[in-house]
């Protein structure tokens, strides 16, 4: 009886937290045995999350899956919710992390690695956790797991940007992190619960005002990871100064992360349809000033940074709009973020590494140098601006869609100015790929590749671009699926609740 | 002008928080989980203490999570201080000797008073952190008063990596056997308010004693070496 049930509900999500926390915690003892094998403890996490996230996608499609710890009900446990959402960020997460985890195998050579990989696998440990989670403190735990390993990866090189940048990154991030505690502490206090379905149900039984003040508490804090404007201005130090295969994973996942905490704060739990207005003009702003800081950079990976806060303004923008489309459009400019932005600053690792500086003008003549790394560059350039036949272009379209379906002449004006960002976006990704093919190096042209684990990870990367760019179809179930939860918040109470 | 700013901006938010806590009646035991742990909590979890059955049972996943914070923070610290470079040896001055014996003749007390502390976490106040906590400060004592000892940095790792194993691995047992669920108490409970009670809870405050007192011993290691 046990196993049959066992088997019919498939795996535990819990696996999906509990498996790489784990491993992190045997790193050391692995140690021991063998230095070698380290490096490969996080590719067999990742693969082994990937496997069980997409297990759980079929189930899932149907129904969320509740996981209740401990074995009481809710809302007197912690209680994971695996639906749609939560299992399309895992698997996402999985994904680039794998990949990521492969690029590393050659990438990371100096510093203390043993270190480096028990804080990657806790950094994405911390992520699902996020994701996964539908209790509102065990997502400020797993929030904290997220933030403290990213703080200590950024300054893993130890130089003394590394640090600086890790050390502002650290304050402006504890900072977030006791706004987000107080608004959690408000909140407990008038509900007399930490869960999150709980508290969503009880959330207009409340006066407004005091249900404001915690709402701005949480937004402002979760908001700094988001890298939100103006609660941005440690990501571009921060994301350019760590490790490249590093910046990929901040870039790719925790400011993603970040907004998907954002957003189902605001859509589930405090159901906060009057303000979403103040979305769309803060998602705008911050894609216009990402975009037009990122057109005035010289080093590469600083306009990759800003890059993402424009990015991040385009999906804030998309989940703003708040109706199927706009929702759909933001999960899938997410999905497409990630796989652009991971390709892009792990072909950039490679490219700084050969060229021995980040200033875009040391590129001349790569495209000989390394003829395929830049081939990967130039693809995930051409995603992130949404051309034909990569995966920014459905996405980006979507999104267009989207603002048109409304209907009213503020939202044609605004998807007008995004437009214009991406105009901005095309220019100096162009100049970029420009002078990586078509300015000749004064220095020696000898052909250097990257190593070939690198080489596999990016591959697999323009793959993924290419073939959801192509059939967009492939992943529409699942993305559907996920705006409808959002959307839906009385169908989530009811899934925890019962 | 930017002081004014920001005093203007601090009275916003005081002001905020003042208007959402002028809501929350306090003394009342109003709150529906809390009412709940207290009603419950002996018979649902057989920990006299209800504190440590909220801390490991009920929200036990919250402190995984806070264990692994912990991980973290002393990984971290070590990581950032591995890349500095290290300097030549200090020159160590011996300690008197009342010093010397004062701290060598109380290092086992304060062991024994930690372990107490996280043995006993499920009958009395503390637990797991605090008795780690005090395991450290016994390292503290060591480091200044006798200088020139070091702890074993093999059998520190090892036991930081252990107690956090066994924490998980605890979780996962309850998982496949004890009702299918993370984390489920699935030892007998025991006769309430006695040492061999309340399952699964003393065996992972014991994990995490053991932890965070190697953890944190750590800190004061790489921090001392770097000093």
């Amino acid at each position: 009886m046990g196993e049959l049930s066992l088997l019919s509900n498939g795996v535990n999500p819990v696996l999906l937290v509990v498996v790489p926390l784990a491993l992190a915690f045997a790193v050391p003892l692995i140690g021991f045995v063998s230095k070698k094998i380290i490096k490969y403890i996080p590719v067999v996490a990742f693969l082994f999350n990937l496997i069980v996230a997409l297990l759980l996608i079929p189930s899932v499609l149907k129904q969320p899956i509740v996981v209740k710890i401990g074995g009481f009900a809710p809302p007197f446990c912690i209680n994971l919710v695996a639906g749609p959402i939560g299992i399309l960020f895992s698997a996402l997460i999985a994904l680039a992390g794998l990949l990521v985890s492969i690029y590393a195998l050659n990438y990371i050579r100096e510093g203390p690695q043993e270190k480096y990989h028990i804080l990657y696998l806790l950094l994405l440990t911390g992520a699902t956790g996020v994701v996964l989670t539908g209790d509102i403190f065990n997502l400020f735990v797993f929030f904290e797991i997220l933030c403290i390993s990213s703080y200590a990866l950024v300054a893993y090189l130890g130089n003394k940007a590394g640090i600086e940048s890790s050390i502002k990154y650290l304050i402006q991030g504890s900072v977030g992190s006791s706004l987000l505690l107080l608004g959690i502490g408000l909140l407990y206090g008038q509900f007399g619960t930490l869960n999150m379905a709980d508290i969503a149900n009880q959330i207009h039984s409340a006066s407004s005002p005091s249900i404001f003040v915690p709402m701005v508490l949480m937004i402002t804090g979760l908001g700094v990871e988001a890298a939100i404007f103006p609660l941005n201005a440690w990501l571009p130090d921060a994301h350019s100064s760590a490790p490249s295969s590093i910046s990929a994973i901040l870039s790719g996942i925790a400011i993603e992360v970040g907004l998907y905490a954002v957003i189902r704060v605001l859509f589930t739990i405090f159901d906060a349809s009057n303000f979403l207005m103040f979305f769309v003009f803060l998602g705008v702003l911050t894609l216009l000033i990402g975009e037009m800081c990122a057109f005035s950079q010289k080093n590469i990976k600083r306009m990759l940074a800003y890059s993402s806060i424009g990015q991040i303004g385009l999906i804030v923008f998309a989940f703003s709009i708040a109706n199927t489309y706009g929702v759909t459009g933001g999960f899938f400019q997410l999905i497409s973020h990630t796989l652009g932005k991971g390709l892009l600053f792990l072909a950039a690792g490679y490219m700084i590494y050969r060229s021995g500086s980040m200033d875009i003008s040391t590129f001349e003549g790569m495209g000989k140098r390394m003829p395929l790394t830049s081939l990967f560059f130039t693809v995930g350039a051409f995603s992130i601006v949404g051309l034909p036949p990569f995966i920014g272009f459905p996405s980006k379209f979507m999104i267009v869609r989207a603002a048109l379906s409304t209907g009213e002449l503020l939202f044609t004006i605004l998807i007008g100015i995004v437009l214009l960002g991406t105009v901005i976006e095309g220019a100096y990704f162009f100049r970029v790929v420009q002078v990586i093919y078509f300015k000749k190096g004064n220095g020696n042209p000898e052909r250097k590749k990257a190593p070939i684990s690198g080489l596999i990870s990016m591959f697999i990367f323009v793959i993924l671009i290419l073939v959801i760019g192509v059939y967009p179809n492939l992943i529409t179930k699942i993305l559907n699926s996920a705006a409808s939860e959002l959307l839906n918040r009385i169908d989530y109470i009811r899934s925890v609740l019962g | 002008m930017r002081k004014i700013f920001s005093v203007i901006l601090l009275i916003i938010i005081c002001w905020g928080i003042i208007l959402s806590l002028y809501k929350i009646p306090f003394g009342i035991p109003k709150t529906k989980v809390g009412e709940y742990y207290l009603n419950k909590g002996k018979e649902e979890t057989g920990a006299a203490n209800i504190v440590t059955s909220v801390v490991l049972n009920y929200r036990g996943f919250d402190t995984l999570g806070e264990v692994t914070v912990l991980f973290i923070a002393a990984i971290g610290l070590g990581a950032v201080l591995a890349t500095l470079k290290k300097k030549g040896k200090r020159k160590v001055e011996q300690a008197s000797l009342i010093l010397y014996t004062g701290c060598r003749f109380l290092f086992p007390l304060i062991l024994l008073f930690g372990a107490y502390v996280f043995i006993h976490g499920h009958l009395t106040p503390g637990g797991g952190f605090q008795g780690g906590a005090i395991i450290a400060s016994a390292f503290v004592l060591v480091y200044l008063g006798c200088r020139g000892k070091r702890i074993n940095e093999v059998s520190s790792k090892t036991t930081e990596s252990l107690g956090g194993l066994i924490f998980i691995v605890i979780g996962l047992i309850g998982l496949a056997i004890g009702g299918h669920y993370f984390l489920s108490n699935f030892l007998p409970k025991g006769e309430l308010n006695t040492l061999f009670s309340a399952g699964i809870i003393p065996i992972i405050y014991i994990a995490i004693g053991f932890k965070v007192g190697s953890e944190l011993a750590g800190v004061i290691d790489n921090l001392f070496e770097e000093s």
